[in-house]
């Protein structure tokens, strides 16, 4: 089996070095747009307008309340009717809009977490609400939602997998035309799922270090 | 002069009327000291000075002698001309000290770096906090802290500075390094309005004493005649509950 296995990780280096390109790809651009689609939607939520309310639950409750891929296609067919997308950025929106619903309740729970003090002290000195939530808030906040966020992009990072049904070349997409062609998919899912596992954990102490570095004051303190 | 002036001030949070007519007059290097049980409006009151509250429609809030109308005036100035330092410090815990005391002055004020540097220095030094400029909120102690609170309001120059219960969070025997600096502050001129269950303080720094009760100033006096013979039964009351607890 370790002969076997070995054989396959040789055969399809390039393929699923290229693919790991692919993916990171994807999961770069499709979290970057859902840190902004759940900034906007955060605030949305955190409004007092009640239009902007709705508008929030109710994209938060449509993404939440369906399966990735259901989305995922239906986006692919329904945008491709409109405008010409490649698979790779009609992936790209789909995987940000739904993880951009996780994103938002993620941000508005960090946002409603910082003592009301802060805003008032702020306000006190004065600051506009605009620069309350610009220099005192949103710094603590991020803070605050850097260990969620961190897990909702490992989810993220191996969501993009379903990407391939789209036909786009990303890790699990190479994996399935390997095993067609190899007709040995036991080892080379288990070298797809090996690629996923040491993308998460080096991304795991990246979010770690980028923790640390953001929050001096809690090194100091200990 | 009147720094700060209210006339038939009133607050209402829903059903609840906490304020029921304050008049309220400091003068230029006045410092005023509002004592009442829990429940009174003390912090009402302070908070509606500078707007954290919104004043009942109907209610003035004069700032050096001009009516300020929340509708029309930048709230945002006023507030920049009024201090406040709060029962729980509120530091910015992202911000180190120095830069908790920068912010502001930086940001409200554009005032260059470097001055803005300079004044928070000689802040911290006024407070006698000068070697703390680089620590934490969360290294600092509950007077250093609030101590640091103090000097960031400062740093934005106000006309009056309010102090809403500023040791009531502190452990005991921290309370008197605060003390210490709102007092050189009083001997420095500085206008004050301060809500406090400190009646030691109350009777040694304050040039008027203001009882609170049911959202109504029930008595007022200079701090000997007032701690010594109060008029009302409720002062008295409350007097004795405070003084000998």
């Amino acid at each position: 089996m370790l002969s076997s296995l070995w054989l396959v990780i040789d055969m399809h280096f390039f393929a699923f070095l290229r693919a790991t390109g692919v993916t990171l790809q994807l999961t770069a651009v499709s979290l970057a747009l859902a840190v902004v689609i759940g900034l906007a939607f955060a605030f949305l939520k955190l409004s007092r307008n009640p239009v902007a309310n709705l508008l929030a639950n109710a994209y938060i409750g449509i993404v939440r309340g369906t399966p990735l891929i259901v989305l995922l296609m239906f986006l692919y067919f329904g945008i491709s009717s409109i405008v010409v997308l490649t698979s790779f950025w009609a992936g790209s929106f789909a995987l940000a809009i739904h993880a951009g619903a996780y994103v938002a309740e993620i941000f508005r729970g960090a946002i409603q977490s910082i003592d009301s003090g802060q805003h008032e002290a702020a306000r006190s000195l004065g600051m506009s609400r605009r620069q309350s939530m610009r220099l005192i808030i949103l710094p603590q906040a991020f803070r605050r939602a850097i260990p969620p966020l961190g897990n909702q992009f490992i989810i993220g990072l191996k969501d993009s997998s379903l990407v391939a049904f789209l036909g786009v070349s990303e890790i699990y997409s190479t994996a399935m035309t390997a095993a067609a062609a190899n007709f040995k998919p036991f080892e080379t899912y288990l070298v797809a799922g090996l690629y996923y596992l040491v993308l998460v954990l080096i991304f795991t102490v990246l979010v770690h270090r980028l923790e640390t570095k953001l929050t001096p004051d809690r090194r100091a303190a200990a | 002069m009147n720094v700060i002036e209210t006339r038939n001030l009133h607050k209402h949070f829903g059903e609840l009327h906490v304020l029921r007519g304050v008049d309220l007059a400091v003068a230029e290097r006045e410092v005023v000291v509002i004592i009442g049980p829990s429940g009174s409006g003390k912090s009402t009151l302070l908070r509606c000075l500078n707007f954290l509250e919104m004043p009942d429609e109907g209610s003035e809030v004069l700032l050096d002698g001009e009516v300020i109308d929340p509708a029309r005036d930048d709230l945002d100035k006023v507030r920049e001309r009024m201090g406040m330092v709060f029962q729980h410090f509120y530091l910015f815990p992202h911000k180190n000290v120095l830069n908790n005391i920068t912010i502001a002055p930086e940001n409200v004020k554009g005032m260059p770096r470097a001055k803005a540097k300079e004044v928070a220095r000689d802040l911290l030094s006024k407070v006698g906090l000068p070697d703390k400029e680089k620590a934490w909120p969360s290294q600092l102690s509950g007077g250093q802290k609030q101590r640091v609170a103090i000097a960031r309001a400062l740093a934005m120059d106000p006309e009056i500075m309010l102090f809403d219960e500023v040791t009531s969070a502190l452990d005991p025997e921290l309370v008197a390094e605060v003390l210490q600096v709102v007092q050189d502050l009083a001997a420095g001129g500085m206008t004050m309005v301060m809500v406090t269950h400190e009646m030691g303080f109350a009777r040694e720094v304050a040039d008027r004493v203001i009882m609170m009760d049911d959202g109504m100033i029930i008595e007022q006096g200079e701090p000997a005649g007032f701690f010594a013979n109060p008029t009302e039964e409720r002062t008295k009351t409350f007097l004795s509950q405070v003084l000998h607890a």
